[in-house]
């Protein structure tokens, strides 16, 4: 067997030896190497564990052809390679789940969305999502968040469901919950807006403002009185000033502008 | 070897229960100490639970849609009040003259208090909060009276700006 083996081994390197990728000018090329290219990102860092010592820009250097496209490629480098301390959140690596939101570049987005800027002299600064309490590094406390999305009760509601079928909704009625279904709710947009950070503790944010339109356009729903009900006051909707920067910032494309101003329209117009 | 790592394992376990039960009782005594966890508008500690929903102001449709639609049509209606208020003389139609007065300072008086909610809401700044709040109903009533005052014993809102234009 073995034997068997050897002669075919044998035979192969003999023919590779007379064809052109193993001929004599093919052997004396060396493979490419990639060029260096090393590219500095400043990360905000804070520890919990000493609260005496003030947040910080840290500086890591990494070489982007050994990386992948992605900031959040870059992050895992450096916690992989360079310094294991520091803490982001991430998980789908796809711009499907909205943990890996922090502000890269003055600019709120997802990481895993969000190219490198290749030009090695421009360092890339990372800082965690805006006018946030942060946990460590950048993980900010996102519980406010989760439980302003929670008042606005974000299921179905139905006095009268149907018996023995499904819901069933016309595509025109189904069309009016594209481009808000889709939010995963990752607060770019939250965070960017400035009357969220003044009035956080009262002002639903763009997310979930966009949420509670999702629900009171879906056509099966039929709790939409006592949903706009709830908004009819100074603070939970009407804190929006029309800023835009939600629109602009939205890593997946929505217009929670869009959202907020027919939700103020149908308010109005009840 | 083996028995200080079968002692080191447990005294690990010993203190990693201790450890671990520390904060809790911790924690249980900062809940009953009210001055430790004080809610504070806008500051880190929540409100409930971390389960719990936030929870709306009390519903009212005069701070809400009616007091939004109202700001709207009348920033709307400024512009052809305006645009009428130059084609034609304060003399010759003193009711515009007067509606125009009277709406620019309800269009101001509505854009300070969108500020003043905004930036010193009295939920956070309870002694500033109400002095400004106070001191901007006091400067509008005020400049209302000296609106009325200006149009009707003097040359009015309209034929003022002609003038200053002119000048």
């Amino acid at each position: 067997m073995q034997s068997l083996l050897t002669a075919t081994r044998s035979n192969q390197l003999s023919l590779g030896k007379r064809a052109f990728s193993s001929s004599v000018s093919r052997w004396q090329a060396v493979p490419q190497q990639k060029p260096v290219l090393m590219k500095e990102f400043k990360i905000y860092r804070w520890n919990p564990d000493q609260p005496e010592k003030k947040p910080e820009l840290e500086s890591f250097k990494i070489d982007l052809n050994q990386t992948g496209p992605m900031v959040l490629d870059a992050l895992i480098k450096i916690k992989n390679e360079v310094d294991p301390t520091l803490t982001f959140r991430r998980s789908c690596r796809e711009g499907i789940c909205g943990s890996c939101a922090m502000n890269i570049d003055g600019q709120n987005t997802l990481a895993c969305l969000c190219r490198i800027d290749r030009e090695g002299s421009k360092d890339t600064k990372i800082y965690p999502l805006p006018h946030m309490y942060v946990v460590k590094d950048l993980v900010p406390d996102m519980t406010l968040f989760y439980k302003q999305y929670k008042s606005i009760q974000p299921w179905l509601q139905n006095d009268n469901p149907p018996s023995g079928t499904e819901h069933l909704q016309s595509p025109e009625d189904r069309k009016k919950l594209d481009g808000m279904y889709e939010c995963i709710l990752c607060a770019c947009c939250s965070t960017s807006c400035p009357s969220y950070w003044w009035n956080q503790d009262e002002y639903l944010c763009p997310a979930t403002l966009m949420q509670a339109y999702r629900w009171l356009a879906d056509s099966r729903d039929t709790n939409g009185a006592e949903r706009r009900e709830k908004l009819q006051n100074e603070m939970s909707l009407y804190r929006c000033h029309t800023i835009f920067n939600c629109s602009r910032t939205c890593p997946k494309g929505l217009n929670p502008a869009q959202a907020i101003a027919q939700l103020k329209l149908e308010l109005a117009t009840e | 070897m083996s028995s200080s790592l079968v002692l080191r394992s447990a005294l690990k376990r010993t203190f990693g229960r201790r450890i671990a039960a520390g904060p809790i009782s911790q924690a249980r005594y900062a809940t009953n100490d009210a001055a430790q966890l004080q809610y504070v508008p806008g500051g880190p500690i929540i409100q409930g639970t971390v389960n719990d929903p936030t929870s709306f102001p009390p519903s009212s449709r005069t701070h809400g849609s009616h007091h939004w639609a109202f700001e709207r049509l009348l920033s709307a209606s400024l512009v052809p009040m305006t645009a009428a208020a130059f084609v034609t003389s304060g003399t010759a139609y003193p009711i515009l003259d007067g509606v125009l007065g009277v709406s620019l300072v309800m269009h101001s008086h509505l854009g300070f208090d969108a500020c003043i909610v905004d930036y010193l809401h009295t939920r956070k700044f309870p002694v500033t909060g109400q002095i400004v709040k106070w001191g901007l109903r006091t400067a509008t009533v005020a400049t209302l009276i000296g609106i009325y005052q200006f149009n009707t014993n003097d040359i009015g809102l309209t034929e003022l700006i002609a003038k200053a234009w002119t000048a």
